[in-house]
């Protein structure tokens, strides 16, 4: 089989950005050793290592892989193959018994063409780790794609969309999508002046930069773009029980949640939690809440607890939506579910179900607030990504929309539908993307909101 | 030449067969355990206590969850081989105490026939399933493994070894004074088989308990969260 050709119906990267013709061997296998020592890799090298080493390739992984079963279970898109295009590598050049067996037990010497398949192979895994659930040992291949992503990033093979459109973004700008203060305060007025006409008798406040406010809500950026009726959900719940909170705009740093780092490199992962760090030393919150984002309450809510020292983070995070539960336990929330009326089903993000731990809150606020809530199945930790993880909801150059919608988003149009809901719900503004884009993309007539607004829109005053 | 070949296949390839197996295992345990502590990036829902977590890594093994939703051929064949195995291996390891056992000739039929299904379906399996990726050490593992068992359960069957002779056999072996083993040529290349296998298996891939134990133990781990 052409490697080179392997991944070419459809393409994520360009041609400019993965330079097929520039010989890439050596630097490759340079980035890759420093991969594998301690020193550079304190954080993943023992999961690393082991899902490299102890794979049996028996394929179980395989069925549990949604742009495997998505693409009608072509082999290119399974994740055993996916990560033996990395794992051959590493047996021929780091293993004695590569070096002395070779193709005997799966090593292969590391070709250009390799290397140009696994740039693209490596961005065809949204590392929602959905196949770590099937794997009798736990090996968890979609580390090992990320961790193909660290070492092709070394070798500057990474999406615009992740890398200078978002990470350099946001560092420089505050913002991935480079929001500037003014705009973002016109935004803000526009939310405020819409819920009081809603709203009537209702003030709404809505404070920016608050020093020492109890909750920092810190959202992904796309949403005050992209998904306002979610910023509109928050300011409104906020208001509705006058809570101290914040928040933040450029002018105080970092006001994106997003961290696209986590996607393709520890040192960029590490230079915007830093970033973020910076942002909320000044603002002093208690809390720094996490808005409608999976993978950014992933680093903010997790890795950040292993990556940082705790005296440099003297503040709690949380997800919004474990917010929520807290005040609708405390009693502080009036609905009334006939407000909602329609047929709602829930999608469990990955980020923040299958790695983030959050699967009953979500629930609780949306059986409290909706007349019809309907599981989707499979759920939980077994919920399908939707294809917009790993980066994939920014990816929109070539044909790779493409491939989202007729991979992860033809099984996840299906498994909408079998729920019978006009309105599908989620709490992470990549889902959000995606979803949009599925629903356009199928012609449905399924109502894609974040929980924020139907939360607000359920309130009783 | 024939007494030369019991000498090296029943008493000395034993010693290498319990040094190599037992380096080789120890070394590709430590050699994950002294690798820096990871971040935890566990699977939800996941266990906030080493106590829960080790509890559930022993159910996760032998209820196989995994291959339980995902992939029913494989934990069928999973379930036969490794119940078929555990018990045979049982019934070896009665030679440490004992020559007989009541019913040995029933049970050790029967879980050698479950073994040697099991480890057929999974030759079978690798051969045709094209979700699979099997290289030669694959199917060499499954091949010393198939005549292995296709062996001792011929030798079972057909009552060709007398078993107070092994037991004497393993006595020897166990107490470092020892005595050649049966003479026939299907048990020398049942032990021998046996014992190749028992030197390859941690050299292949991780030995599985050990790469449960890692793999598991990493995505069950919660203890960060809430810190």
């Amino acid at each position: 089989m052409n490697l080179e050709k392997l991944f070419d119906e459809y393409r994520g990267l360009s041609d400019a950005k993965v330079r097929p013709q520039e010989p890439k061997v050596d630097r490759f296998l340079k980035a890759f050793r420093e991969i594998l020592s301690k020193e550079n890799n304190w954080a993943f090298l023992l999961p690393l290592k082991l899902s490299l080493e102890a794979c049996t390739h028996c394929g179980t992984c395989a069925e549990a892989c949604p742009v495997y079963v998505g693409s009608g279970r072509q082999k290119i898109y399974s994740p055993l193959y996916r990560a033996d295009l990395l794992r051959k590598i590493y047996k021929k050049h780091f293993t004695w018994s590569g070096k002395l067996f070779g193709r005997l037990v799966g090593a292969k010497e590391a070709t250009e063409q390799d290397i140009n398949a696994l740039s693209e192979a490596a961005y065809r895994c949204t590392i929602c780790r959905r196949c770590v659930l099937a794997c009798p040992f736990g090996l968890d291949n979609g580390l090992i794609m990320r961790e193909a992503r660290k070492i092709l990033a070394e070798l500057g093979i990474v999406p615009d969309e992740l890398k200078e459109e978002g990470v350099e973004n946001q560092i420089n700008f505050g913002s991935a999508p480079k929001i500037p203060y003014d705009a973002l305060i016109n935004i803000l007025d526009f939310v405020k002046s819409e819920i009081e006409e809603n709203r009537k008798n209702v003030n709404v406040e809505i404070p920016v930069d608050k020093v020492g406010a109890k909750y920092l809500i810190i959202n992904n950026a796309g949403d005050y773009l992209s998904f306002l009726d979610t910023i509109r959900g928050i300011v409104e719940i906020m208001n509705y029980v006058n809570e101290d909170w914040t928040f933040n705009s450029p002018k105080t740093g970092v006001f994106d949640n997003v961290n696209y780092g986590l996607f393709y490199s520890d040192k960029d992962l590490l230079r915007v939690i830093k970033a973020h760090l910076e942002t909320f030393k000044k603002l002093k919150p208690e809390y720094v809440v996490v808005g409608e984002c999976g993978h950014s309450y992933d680093v903010l809510g997790h890795l950040i607890k292993d990556l940082i020292p705790p005296e440099e983070r003297p503040f709690k995070v949380i997800h919004i939506v474990e917010l929520y539960d807290k005040f609708l336990r405390e009693g502080r929330l009036r609905l009334d579910k006939d407000k909602n009326p329609a047929p709602v089903t829930f999608h469990d993000s990955c980020k923040i179900g299958r790695c983030g731990g959050i699967y009953d809150e979500p629930r609780r606020v949306l059986a409290a607030s909706c007349k019809d809530f309907r599981e989707m199945f499979p759920n939980r930790e077994y919920n399908y990504c939707c294809g917009g993880g790993g980066g994939f909801a920014l990816m929109n150059k070539y044909n790779f929309p493409e491939f989202r919608m007729k991979t992860y988003g033809r099984l996840k149009m299906e498994q909408v539908k079998n729920t019978g809901a006009s309105t599908l719900v989620t709490i992470c503004a990549n889902c959000k993307r995606q979803f949009l884009d599925t629903v356009s993309y199928y012609n449905s007539s399924i109502n894609v909101s974040g929980l924020s607004e139907i939360l607000a829109n359920s309130l009783v005053y | 030449m024939y007494d030369f070949t019991l000498f090296i296949i029943g008493v000395v390839l034993p010693y290498i067969m319990m040094a190599t197996f037992g380096i080789a295992l120890g070394y590709n345990f430590f050699k994950f355990m002294f690798l820096p502590r990871p971040v935890m990036w566990a699977i939800f829902p996941a266990k906030k206590n080493l106590a829960s977590i080790f509890i559930t890594i022993g159910k996760r093994i032998f209820s196989l969850p995994g291959p339980r939703k995902f992939d029913k051929l494989i934990f069928t064949l999973a379930w036969m081989f490794h119940i078929g195995l555990i018990v045979s291996l049982s019934l070896h390891a009665k030679y440490i105490f004992m020559p007989h056992l009541p019913l040995e000739y029933e049970i050790g039929s029967a879980a050698g026939m479950f073994a040697a299904i099991g480890s057929f379906g999974f030759l079978i399996r690798r051969i045709y399933d094209k979700k699979t990726e099997s290289y030669f050490s694959d199917y060499l593992a499954l091949g010393l493994l198939i005549v292995t068992l296709l062996l001792g359960q011929y030798i079972r069957m057909f009552k060709l070894i007398d078993s107070i002779q092994v037991w004497s056999w393993i006595q020897g072996i166990i107490t470092l004074n020892p005595v050649l083993p049966p003479a026939d040529t299907l048990f020398l290349i049942h032990i021998l088989f046996a014992q190749v296998y028992m030197m390859y298996l941690p050299f292949k891939t991780l030995i599985h308990p050990i790469a449960i134990f890692y793999g598991q133990k990493i995505i069950l781990d919660q203890r960060h969260i809430r810190r």
